[in-house]
């Protein structure tokens, strides 16, 4: 379900209030500026109110209404205060300031078997993690069959936890978790808990608790999973809310926030990076790039983009049809062209000091992916190499928002369908 | 999308009573946890070992033959019935002492589960007590025996024992949330704690009867709270006697002080637990 942009879901959704409420949420961590050893030491520095504490907002001004039935996605890098987040709504911490609602009973499902006891059974366990969850004895009573059935351990229940694989842990984890439908429901990356089958289970099991009308707060790193998911978003970072309202916006500026920095650190690494390099340097590659439409260096493109690589050499002495090249290979390794001027026909004559040759494609067949370029020249009879850098240029291709929709294999063909009846 | 929600699961983080009587609610909310928690303590001790619960019984048996031989002997105190007196003051004596430690330990060692997720922080300690208690009650089995075998008087002031039980478990469990608190926030003080442990043991009459103390010493080692806590066991066990009144109401208070300040304490810098990394 997508809400058109700017609408307020409190006129669509049945609730009038918000499931979840944050107001100007604030939590502020405490770490002791230096370990303090003993408890002398300490002392002596109470005495001296010299106990100065490292503070840090891990959240700030969060300001967040969830209602209820949503599927609402939070995203950001690691560190960006979203475990923070998903504690306080999980009353784990009081917020330090500001004001937490919630308006039904909150599953985690962050923590799946939190306190289970190894050398307990199955069974016994069960009801521990229950009593955690806080339920009573006499729910967990009446639900324990379910779970074991649910979990698939009939056969183990009544055997002590140590002899259980890591899988049935988790399994019999989720069951205790999810065995009654949660008015709102938190989930930390999506669960891949046990097997393939299980898995499936898992999530039609959310899936119909949504149906049903369970809030679910989801965090994770799989862009496309709250996309996909999710009606609304925030995206946390350092601790704030840097864009908040329909997902795939929100993804939007997480993804170009997230390019951004790529497009800088892949720039990095390639100036800083020692190269591989060898050749007798009569010729010399002084600078590599790639470029969009208008000679700009660029190292982030989309498949269908304009793609130019511009190589400036210096020759330090006449040098007679040099052959220059580039080769392009998948991160995986995979080669996939190795043009090269002599293939193309051109014979540069005589070349003496400095110059640039540019390889142009107007309409890159690459897919999504990271692709790693090397470039080369050479005399005309390929026995001679003057300078060669291996695999030392990246750039990326994204297939968001393209024109090309391809998403298998590493190439577009720009190929045609036609359909005849 | 129809929700039906469950009025008592409502929060609100403003609207939190006082984190004292919080506290309190929740812990009685989540009494079948604390139920398991002290069951489950009890069954993964015991389900490993051969013996099992028979440990429990044969350990203070074993401690008390040695102590008794080797203090009978040694020091030759004017005390008949000397294992018997011995034995009173030592399970006395572990269970206030393996009671604080465990719970330093469960809230400083094990307090991930407090950070993960929510329950009653007070849950552990009050489950440590109370597993204590447990043991405490078994440990009685063998020193029955030994009062039997010994032709022991049991005086019917032993029904009161119960009460006298109650009000150690009620001093302990204030004085471990008290020390848990600044465990939490000065690590080292659990080992320090250990050593003062040492010295408190000793400045208790255990395994001495206070008759040995110097008559000008006696108004300071009286001080110790334990002591007269001590007092009322030995009178109920070891002189078959009914503690006096003031006794009862001297140790009543202190040890309900103590766990009221010892509540506060805890629950005031409950909050700050989790947000320590």
């Amino acid at each position: 379900m997508n809400l058109p942009i700017g609408s307020d879901p409190a006129q669509i959704m049945d609730a009038s209030a918000p499931i979840i409420q944050l107001t100007n949420v604030g939590v502020r961590y405490r770490m002791p500026s230096e370990k303090i050893p003993t408890l002398k030491e300490y002392l002596i520095r109470a005495i001296r109110r010299q106990i100065t504490h490292q503070t840090f907002w891990a959240l700030q001004n969060i300001d967040l209404n969830v209602y209820s039935g949503e599927v609402f996605g939070i995203i950001g890098p690691n560190g960006a205060g979203k475990s923070t987040l998903l504690k306080v709504v999980s009353r784990v911490l009081r917020p330090t300031r500001g004001r937490v609602r919630l308006r039904g009973k909150v599953a985690p499902l962050l923590e799946l078997g939190a306190g289970f006891d190894f050398e307990l059974t199955g069974r016994e366990n069960i009801f521990l993690n229950g009593a955690i969850l806080g339920f009573s004895k006499r729910e967990m009573e009446q639900r324990v069959d379910r779970i074991v059935e649910f979990a698939g351990l009939q056969d183990f229940i009544d055997a002590p936890l140590r002899t259980y694989s890591s899988g049935m842990v988790a399994r019999l984890g989720f069951a205790v978790a999810t065995d009654e439908r949660p008015e709102i429901l938190i989930v930390d990356e999506i669960l891949s808990v046990g097997d393939t089958e299980f898995q499936m289970r898992s999530f039609e099991r959310i899936q119909d608790f949504q149906s049903q009308g369970t809030t679910i707060l989801l965090v994770t790193h799989d862009i496309s999973r709250v996309e996909s998911l999710c009606e609304r978003a925030i995206f946390l970072s350092h601790g704030q809310i840097v864009a908040q309202g329909n997902a795939a916006q929100v993804v939007d500026r997480y993804l170009g926030r997230i390019h951004q920095q790529e497009e800088q650190r892949l720039l990095e690494e390639q100036s800083n990076e020692q190269t591989w390099r060898w050749g007798n340097r009569k010729i010399e590659i002084t600078q590599v790039e790639f470029l969009d439409e208008n000679r700009q260096p660029k190292n982030i493109f989309q498949t269908g983009d304009y793609f130019a690589l511009r190589i400036e050499y210096e020759a330090h002495e006449p040098v007679d049809s040099p052959v220059f090249g580039m080769a392009i290979h998948h991160n995986d390794g995979t080669h996939i062209t190795g043009p090269n001027t002599q293939f193309a026909g051109l014979d540069l004559g005589c070349v003496n000091g400095k110059g640039w040759v540019l390889y142009e494609v107007e309409r890159l067949p690459l897919l999504e992916g990271l692709y790693k370029v090397s470039v080369a020249v050479h005399n005309w009879a390929d026995n001679e190499m003057f300078d060669y850098h291996d695999r030392n240029y990246n750039f990326r291709v994204l297939n968001k928002n393209g024109n090309i929709r391809e998403k298998y294999g590493m190439i577009s063909l720009h190929g045609k369908w036609k359909c005849y009846y | 999308m129809t929700s039906e929600i469950n009025p008592s699961y409502e929060y609100d983080s403003q609207l939190l009573p006082q984190p004292a009587v919080n506290e309190l609610i929740e812990l009685w909310r989540y009494r079948d946890l604390l139920q398991l928690l002290v069951a489950n303590r009890i069954k993964t001790r015991y389900k490993r070992s051969v013996l099992g619960v028979v440990w429990t019984l044969l350990n203070p048996l074993l401690n008390t033959l040695v102590l008794t031989i080797a203090f009978s002997q040694l020091f030759r105190f004017n005390l008949p019935n000397y294992a018997i007196y011995i034995l009173s003051g030592l399970l006395f004596w572990n269970f206030f002492s393996q009671s604080i430690n465990d719970a330093m330990d469960t809230l400083v060692w094990g307090s991930s589960l407090l950070k993960r997720i929510y329950v009653p922080r007070t849950i552990f300690a009050v489950a440590v007590v109370g597993n204590g208690l447990v043991n405490y009650l078994l440990a009685l089995i063998p020193l029955g025996l030994i009062m039997l075998v010994m032709h022991q008087p049991f005086s019917t002031a032993l029904i009161t024992l119960p009460l006298a039980i109650l009000i150690l478990a009620m001093f302990t469990l204030g004085l471990s949330l008290l020390v848990s608190t600044v465990a939490v926030f000065v690590v080292d003080f659990v080992y320090i704690f250990n050593v003062l442990l040492s010295v408190w043991f000793y400045l208790t009459p255990i395994i001495y009867p206070l008759s040995i103390i110097p008559q000008s010493f006696q108004p300071l080692i009286r001080l110790n709270p334990l002591l007269h806590l001590l007092e009322l066991f030995h009178t109920l066990i070891y002189n078959a006697n009914m503690p006096d009144p003031r006794l009862w109401g001297l140790t009543f208070i202190m040890s309900l002080v103590t766990l009221i300040i010892g509540w506060l304490v805890f629950t005031s810098k409950v909050d700050e637990f989790a947000y320590r990394i």
